[in-house]
């Protein structure tokens, strides 16, 4: 008895496994059809619902697009919510992805001669949503940048507008007080008084910071995140639900139903919205819906499954390299410039990185094409050279200061380098000082972080540098390196994208003073630190500060660099101002080691039959994305 | 009895106050936590630092912050009572959205409990019965596998054969009930499943233990020898005995699921508060830890309360 009671158990075993094991492989769902090749166009179905999934929503100030900081939501903002006087065509960047182009507006501005007054007049027939089912007005402008200036709503990157309109700090007492610098003559027509020219001010005012809302919904939320749940659109769709608000009063106001923020966000089309007014957008789609679910594989498996049809975020390793070995999902898979660089940043006020021919011998040491290599290959993007990416600042795309043989480092120019500096005493290029022993290295606790460890080690104790590594949490990292007290040497977990496709977007806060700070720094390496900043941080910082200037001179300030180029009117002559200032930072000053301008990748279902990348939010560009399911929001929302 | 349980509410409080000490005193030590900084966005100045400090009155010292905190939750804030205060990330009041993840992890906890309740006690009972039969071997076979497979490789295996290849179920997500009883019913079951695979496994070693000791008791052999059936002997003597350690153990485990599987929640995506403990922020996190920490000595309590009616040795006063 219990001998056929063991055959049947392991017959019971074999037939599991047989199941798990075999059949076909993963059969893509739907029509089979390849998707569209990026901005490729001929016939496109409309309707539909894109259904995407994410980990979590991760918004710095809860949807509310006063705040709003995070790069997902600025993708929603300006391709299905907000138009802006102007915003991005949701192109890639060589089809001019990142440049501004007139949306609410009727151009890109009438400029002064003097570059002090920027005019523009609204087009006709911009709606906002029901139930408000009103003209967008210059008032509507207005009040998005009073809501700007208004302290307590947090506008996190309110420094883009203060002290560069006139009339605003960024810390006024109510979102009802008018900005002096800003007149609306009448509802078609906005005049903005800026402090000084700013060549990028039109990349400002693509923000989705600086598009209008209604005062009779917004002007109801005083601190900062609360109107995240009750965004009215002026675009071509809708939060599910938005529209059976009551608006007759604040007290009648309720969240809408279709964003809950821990579980989905709905979108369905905006009923007001007139596509003959927008040249940007195509809106192919009837609906989208962006669902939370915080097993990231399993989100994969249910594009995989044609159960969704995108996932927020690149794949997971074992993911990707199905997606990058199996010849049928060669098309779901995209690789595009995410306008990022991610870099080893040296403290220029903490030896041995005080000296700056060590900075520089680091930079011709670190084996880049390695770090490339352990991050993923070509699809992680490219190696970086110098500070800006490509597409934010073209002019230095080919410039690199410290090419070596294959980007994978040279020695000998390392220590040609090292055997300049003060802690090589013998010259022989590699440095015998006691400060090149145990330096502290700044690391994330995972992969492929984790992976670029022994590259480093090997890499610099080459030149003499032993490293001493500390791998932690990706928050306590920043933290870590953020507070200026800790004098971290060196570190490796920093990235940084850009906030709009200008280099004073990019640059300002990482090496401007202003980035200074002695918690929440974000100028890592301290350029332009001065002593009184120093002596607020504490004793050992000041200590430190006076050591790297005894030694080695001022610490290299690029303020007024900075301001020069901003100052600077738009066009060619601005970009060389900060292609100049990007050489000297690079050459002269050395704060980094940039090594990998970072792609954006993203895994797509067979349904998506058109899939076009939006440079500006280095996102999927939703207004121009089509699907061949035959959805309905309410269904999928059900 | 009244008193003891009094007494044990009590205790119950002084406890919940310590946790919520020590966990706010945890919130101010560790910097990378510090919701001011994390709310200040991409780039936190100290001015725009200072203005959310002063918006949350996250620049009120320590103890003045802790007291409010204290007193919000006792008495109540601008959301009602209790006052669980608001998510600095979404900026919406926490009560609704922690009452209704409660909901759904309770759903996970108490259904996965009777799983492994109906599982992991007669396969106990019929190893104690049979001990060192093939069944007796399979079944603690059974249970190391239980034991030793952790719900992050199981719940993703299970969910790979079940949804992805076979389809016989659906995958991750909530359904609930309203929504539709057997949807409701196919989308627990696998996270049902895996959850109490593991405490099936437990509850069938213990169980398995504690019988064979009671089994060899002189009183079993006085029953054996009135003339009492086995079945007798084995339910109304030598169970009840057996199962009174189970009865605390299931008290503990549910008290601690309660305050969230969250390592199943995540697999599957249930959207309950173990998930959420995960992904929220400082307010979320310490009240979630505070519920947890309720049900835990709440739990403690119940069960040694079922302890005395159970045992009639067990009196306090």
């Amino acid at each position: 008895m219990s001998k056929r009671y063991s055959i049947v158990a392991f017959v019971a075993v074999l037939a599991l496994v047989a199941a798990a094991c075999g059949g076909d492989e993963e059969t893509p769902s739907a029509t089979g059809e390849t998707p569209a090749a990026t901005g490729q166009t001929g016939e496109v179905p409309t309707g539909g619902v894109l259904r995407e999934e994410t980990v979590d929503f991760g918004f710095t100030n809860a949807f509310d697009p006063t705040g709003e900081y995070l790069g997902t939501a600025w993708s929603y903002y300006g391709n299905l919510l907000m138009r802006g006087l102007v915003s991005y065509p949701w192109l890639p960047g060589d089809q001019g992805g990142n440049e501004p182009v007139a949306d609410l507006a009727t151009d890109t501005g009438q400029l002064s001669a003097d570059g002090l007054t920027l005019t523009f007049t609204l087009k006709d027939g911009v709606m906002w949503q029901p139930p408000l089912d009103r003209p967008v007005t210059s008032q509507d402008v207005a009040w998005a940048f009073q809501r700007i200036n208004t302290e307590s709503l947090i506008a996190q990157y309110g420094n883009y507008y203060c002290g560069t309109i006139v009339g605003m700090d960024c810390s006024g007492k109510s979102q009802e007080d008018p900005i002096e610098g800003i007149e609306t003559p009448d509802d078609s027509t906005i005049v903005f008084q800026l402090e000084r020219p700013t060549g990028d001010f039109l990349f400002r005012l693509a923000q989705p910071a600086a598009a209008p809302v209604p005062p009779e919904v917004a002007g109801c939320f005083s601190e900062a995140g609360e109107y995240g749940r009750y965004v009215m659109s002026s675009g071509p769709y809708m939060l599910l639900g938005s529209d059976e608000m009551d608006v007759s009063s604040c007290n009648t106001l309720e969240p809408i139903s279709g964003y809950d923020p821990d579980r989905f966000m709905y979108y369905t089309r905006n009923p007001n919205y007139d596509q003959a007014t927008d040249d940007n957008r195509q809106n192919y789609v009837d609906g989208f819906a962006q669902v939370i679910n915080t097993n990231v594989e399993d989100s994969f498996n249910r594009v995989l499954n044609g159960d969704i049809d995108m996932v927020h975020g690149a794949p997971p390793a074992a993911i990707l390299q199905q997606y990058l070995t199996n010849p049928d999902l060669e098309d779901n898979f995209k690789a595009e410039q995410g306008d990022r660089t991610w870099y080893i940043t040296m403290n220029l006020i903490v030896p041995p990185f005080d000296d700056i021919h060590v900075r520089k011998a680091v930079n011709l040491v670190v084996d880049k094409a390695s770090l490339l290599q352990s991050t993923g290959g070509p699809t992680s993007g490219d190696v970086a050279t110098t500070i800006e990416p490509p597409a934010v600042l073209p002019d230095t795309a080919s410039y690199d200061p410290y090419a070596t043989p294959n980007l994978a480092g040279d020695l000998d120019a390392a220590k040609a380098e090292m055997a300049q500096s003060a802690y090589d005493s013998d010259g022989d290029g590699v440095c015998d000082d006691p400060v090149c022993q145990d330096v502290l290295l700044v690391n994330r606790n995972y992969e492929p972080w984790t992976n670029y460890t022994p590259i480093l080690q090997e890499n610099l104790s080459a030149i003499g540098i032993e490293l001493k590594i500390r791998e932690l949490e990706i928050d306590t990292a920043y933290t870590t390196i953020q507070t200026m007290n800790n004098l971290v040497p060196i570190a490796i977990n920093a990235g940084w994208g850009k906030d709009y496709a200008s280099p004073y977007g990019f640059d300002f806060f990482l090496f401007n003073t202003a980035g200074l700070a002695c918690e929440g720094l974000v100028n890592y390496a301290m350029v332009g630190l001065t002593e009184d900043l120093a002596s607020e941080c504490g004793d050992n910082v000041l200590d430190a500060y006076n050591a790297a200037v005894e030694a080695n001179g001022p610490i290299p300030n690029v303020d007024e660099d900075m301001e020069a180029c901003v100052t600077t009117p738009p066009g060619d002559a601005y970009n060389a101002c900060w292609a100049t200032l990007d050489q000297r930072l690079m050459e002269e000053i050395v704060p980094w080691v940039p090594y990998r301008w970072g792609s954006q990748n993203v895994a797509i279902g067979d349904s998506v039959v058109q899939w076009v990348y939006d440079q500006s939010a280095a996102w999927t560009a939703y207004s121009r994305v089509a699907v061949d399911n035959d959805l309905t929001i309410e269904d999928v929302a059900s | 009895m009244i008193r003891y349980i009094i007494r044990r509410l009590l205790w119950v409080l002084v406890t919940l106050l310590l946790v919520a000490l020590i966990t706010y005193t945890i919130f101010f030590v560790m910097p990378s936590t510090d919701p001011a900084v994390n709310f200040a966005g991409k780039q936190p100045t100290p001015e725009l630092v200072a203005r959310v400090r002063e918006l949350f009155g996250l620049d009120k010292p320590f103890v003045v912050q802790y007291g409010q905190f204290v007193g919000r939750l006792f008495l109540g804030d601008d959301y009602g009572w209790p006052g669980l205060g608001f998510s600095f990330s979404t900026r919406s009041e926490l009560k609704p959205v922690i009452l209704d993840r409660l909901w759904v992890t309770a759903q996970l906890a108490i259904g996965a409990a009777i799983l492994w309740l109906m599982i992991g006690i007669p396969i106990g009972i019929l190893s104690a019965l049979k001990p060192r039969s093939i069944f007796d071997r399979l079944a603690m076979g059974f249970a190391l596998f239980g034991v030793s497979a952790p719900v992050f490789f199981i719940g993703p295996v299970l969910l790979y054969i079940f949804w992805y290849k076979l389809q016989l179920l659906p995958g991750t997500g909530y359904y609930p009930i309203e929504d539709g009883l057997s949807q409701w019913y196919l989308h627990m079951l696998l996270p049902w499943c895996v959850l109490a695979l593991g405490f099936a496994a437990f509850y069938a070693r213990m169980s398995r233990a504690n019988l064979i000791e009671t089994m060899g008791e002189d009183y079993i052999r006085t029953a054996r020898a009135k003339g009492l059936s086995e079945r007798r002997v084995v339910l109304k003597h030598g169970l009840r005995a057996s199962l009174t350690p189970i009865v605390t153990m299931l008290g503990l485990d549910l008290g601690a699921l309660l305050g969230g599987a969250i390592i199943t929640e995540t697999v599957f995506n249930l959207p309950g508060i173990g998930q959420y403990a995960v992904q929220s922020d400082f307010y979320a996190i310490l009240d979630i830890t505070l519920i947890a920490a309720f049900f835990i000595t709440i739990a403690n309590l119940i069960v040694d309360i079922v302890y005395a009616f159970l045992d009639p040795r067990v009196r306090y006063t």
